[in-house]
């Protein structure tokens, strides 16, 4: 199995409410190389430790523990500091899709999810990332 | 009448149109006819003999003032009145007090004979009929104005039932679209629940180094996941009651493909997929027999994890249709007996395809297999 970029090790924060399915996120993204710096179920401690820790991606859940939605959470975390957000959900209905598109983020999987589908989507959301601050640095 | 539906519009709409049309027409001929042709107009007025002139005070003006607006009245009201008498035929089973609208037309084409009158007695002296016109226009004039006030309650009970039902209406759709989004809500859940439950194979497969076991779970996450693509794609469904399976099955092709993603593997997978509308029971386990007929195609048909897949999905008569897998790989054993097998994928085909009503067969197809499956959707067919 390929890990999208092997060294230094990426650093990665899970905001999960279903206890399994983070257990899950955080076994399947160790397998592909990854360090889990931790596994929150409210958008408030995600936005805490993303802007205290600044990890190199973050999985986000829609609906999180809380008043706070995951889409609220990214929108704040992106405010504060540039770090690559992909969506982990089970919601695919209009609505939600309608407010995904209209905020900052780098991907977007449906749960249950299979292994390809994680792998891919992150190593596209940390490559556009890196772009991202290649072109911010020219 | 041909020319009334020229525009295809409705018939109403389209005489009151012709109506407006000949009212305009009459009225533009008759002021151009004044204004513009003062000799003529004249002419009318002096070489004629006019019995009505005196009371006009024989002043050319003052009398084409009045033989214009009273055949402008005239016409108008007759057009009300086939409007009206329209609305009354078109509406006759439906609108309460229909009669009234009868009454009120009638009164309306009295008042309209008794103008037209006007204009004819400028020139005829027909006062007995002028007279027998205004009488008719009293008698229902009288008889709209003595039987109004009896509708008066009826109507205003008329207008506060309208409006009854336009809250009844709207509470209505409001308590469907609740309907709706709790519905979705179910859905939602119902996956999410699934994909909690993929999860634990998940990580009950990592606890174990052994393939088959991995191979097992990877096997009951799919299966899981085939029902969970159910209730995804009902809760992204207009009707939240039906899918469309030939979309399901295209989405849950590409998983199952991807959960035997390998990079060694190279299986191609083409597609011929019909629309096919299926309620949720039906969906439910013909998602799970496809799963089990793919996947079967995977383990058995493609040992060595290359080759193609086809998969087909088409209407047939009757209410039927048809799902095929065919794959080019090894082919079935030739003892292979689909009612005995000890595989649970196979079991579950058959069980599955019972509870369905359906027909399956497996067919070598050197090389390769068909596994042909056919059942009936109208049956469940609520869209």
């Amino acid at each position: 199995m390929t890990t999208p970029n092997p060294s230094p090790e990426q650093r990665a924060l899970i905001v999960e409410d279903e206890a399994l399915i983070a257990e899950e996120l955080k076994e399947r993204l160790s397998r592909l190389g990854f360090s889990v710096i931790g596994t929150v179920d409210s958008a408030d401690e995600g936005i805490a430790i993303a802007t205290r820790e600044l990890p190199d991606v973050i999985l986000m859940d829609i609906r999180l523990r809380g008043h706070k939605d995951g889409i609220q959470a990214a929108h704040e975390i992106r405010q504060q500091v540039d770090i690559p957000i992909v969506y982990v959900t089970a919601y695919s209905d209009k609505l939600t899709i309608e407010r995904v598109k209209h905020t900052d983020h780098d991907g977007f999987i449906l749960k249950p999810f299979h292994r390809h589908d994680l792998q891919s989507t992150l190593e596209i959301a940390i490559e556009r990332h890196a772009i991202r601050q290649k072109r911010r640095l020219q | 009448m041909s020319l009334l539906f020229r525009d295809r519009l409705p018939l109403h709409v389209a005489v009151s149109k012709r109506c407006l049309h000949l009212i305009l027409t009459a009225s533009l001929v008759a002021v151009g006819f004044v204004f513009l042709s003062p000799p003529l107009s004249r002419k009318l007025l002096t070489t004629s003999f006019l019995p009505h002139a005196f009371c006009y005070l024989r002043n050319p003006p003052l009398i084409w003032t009045h033989v214009i607006s009273d055949a402008l009245i005239g016409f108008a009201y007759l057009a009300i009145s086939i409007t009206l008498g329209y609305l009354i035929y078109r509406t006759r089973r439906d609108i309460p007090f229909h009669w009234m609208f009868l009454a009120f037309g009638l009164f309306i084409v009295a008042c309209g004979g008794t103008h037209i009158m006007e204009v004819i007695t400028v020139w005829i002296p027909v006062y007995v009929l002028s007279a027998t016109v205004k009488v008719f226009t009293a008698l229902a004039s009288v008889t709209t104005a003595a039987i109004l006030p009896f509708t008066v309650a009826g109507t205003l009970e008329l207008v506060q039932q309208a409006k009854i039902t336009h809250e009844a209406t709207a509470r209505l759709r409001a308590s469907e679209e609740r309907k709706g989004a709790l519905l979705r809500e179910v859905h939602h859940r119902v996956k999410n629940n699934l994909a909690v439950i993929c999860s634990i194979f998940y990580l009950q497969s990592t606890h174990t180094q052994e393939r088959q076991a991995i191979e097992i779970f990877r096997d009951m996450e799919n299966r899981v996941h085939s029902m969970a693509l159910v209730h995804e794609s009902l809760y992204s469904s207009e009707n939240l009651a039906c899918i469309d399976f030939g979309e399901y099955a295209q989405h849950l092709a590409k998983d199952i493909l991807a959960s035997h993603a390998s990079p060694e593997a190279s299986v191609r997978l083409t597609t011929e997929l019909e629309k096919v509308t299926m309620a949720v029971d039906l969906a439910l386990p013909c998602g799970m027999i496809l799963n089990e007929l793919i996947s079967n195609a995977f383990k058995h048909g493609l040992p060595n994890v290359s080759g193609e897949i086809k998969l087909t999905l088409r209407k047939a008569p009757e209410g039927k249709c048809t799902l095929t897998v065919e794959d080019n790989g090894v082919g079935i054993p030739s003892d292979l007996d689909i009612n005995n097998s000890r595989s649970l994928g196979l079991r579950l085909v058959r069980l599955l395809t019972r509870q369905i009503r359906g027909s399956f067969e497996l067919i070598g197809s050197n090389p390769g297999t068909i596994a042909n499956l056919q059942f009936a959707v109208e049956r469940n067919d609520y869209a």
